[in-house]
């Protein structure tokens, strides 16, 4: 088995769209809230089938979800800071490693605590990847999703789902 | 007895049925009423089953929508906190 991944991996294939392991449990099992969320490609193909292209926040996500082959959320809050450590995010931030992967925003502040990450997986030019780790002292969030993704699409999630819209740079 | 009471007494007289006469009753009760009830019952099972498998599709994507609209939902707040935050870095 080794050997035949060392071959693909020679050769330049590609594998399929690996979902991160978002082995959160221990944190799941603390928070007073919580969001446990993981779509396969048959449950975000059926879901699509029910998002109205007229409406202008479900046709965003039905746009997003279109190339998608795993869309996974957990979203925890704690009563109390101090629940989730480093080594809670380790298991995920390790799956997240060159050469595919790699950070494409970084924010940490020591005032608060919060840090908050981006990355993506790009094979060939194409994006297969998308990772979101946000940690606050009584908060924590981690998406992952996997399959052909436009960036574009995705930077056009704020001012949609009453978030608003931030404005670009002009370059 | 006058000739009207001779007849009544002739046509009501008891008569022996032919001897398959019960099994001929079996075979036609067999043969006509439980298949229809059957076929009844059959079309009736389908329809039900058709109209809760229906049903159940119909909610399992309603369910899986509303997971797709609260995952982007989370994802869109995040993303914009992390951009607002890279602004307030880098404005």
């Amino acid at each position: 088995m080794r050997s035949l991944v060392l071959l693909l991996a020679a050769v330049g294939v590609s594998l399929p769209a690996q979902p991160l392991k978002l082995d959160l449990t221990r944190l799941e099992a603390k928070a007073s809230d919580k969001v446990n969320i993981s779509l396969n490609r048959g449950t975000l193909q059926l879901a699509s089938a029910f998002l109205d292209g007229k409406d202008a926040e479900e046709a965003q996500a039905k746009k997003l979800i279109e190339g998608i082959d795993t869309l996974d959320v957990r979203n925890f809050e704690f009563k109390t800071p101090g629940v989730w450590t480093q080594a809670d995010l380790d298991g995920v931030r390790n799956q997240l490693r060159p050469p595919e992967w790699s950070r494409l925003v970084g924010y940490s502040s020591t005032e608060d605590g919060e840090t908050a990450e981006v990355y993506v997986r790009q094979v060939k030019h194409k994006t297969l990847g998308i990772a979101v780790v946000t940690a606050e002292a009584k908060e924590l969030t981690v998406v992952s999703i996997a399959g052909q993704i436009d960036l574009d699409s995705l930077t056009e999630l704020s001012g949609h789902f009453g978030v608003p819209k931030l404005e670009r740079k002009q370059k | 007895m006058d000739w009207l009471e001779q007849e009544l007494q002739q046509a009501l007289a008891r008569k022996e049925p032919r001897p398959d006469f019960a099994e001929r009753v079996r075979r036609a009760a067999r043969r006509r009423a439980p298949r229809a009830s059957r076929w009844m019952a059959t079309a009736a099972t389908l329809v039900i089953a058709s109209g809760a498998g229906i049903a159940y599709r119909e909610h399992q994507g309603r369910v899986a929508k509303e997971q797709v609209m609260t995952a982007m939902r989370i994802t869109a707040v995040k993303l914009t906190e992390i951009q607002a935050r890279v602004k307030e870095v880098r404005p």
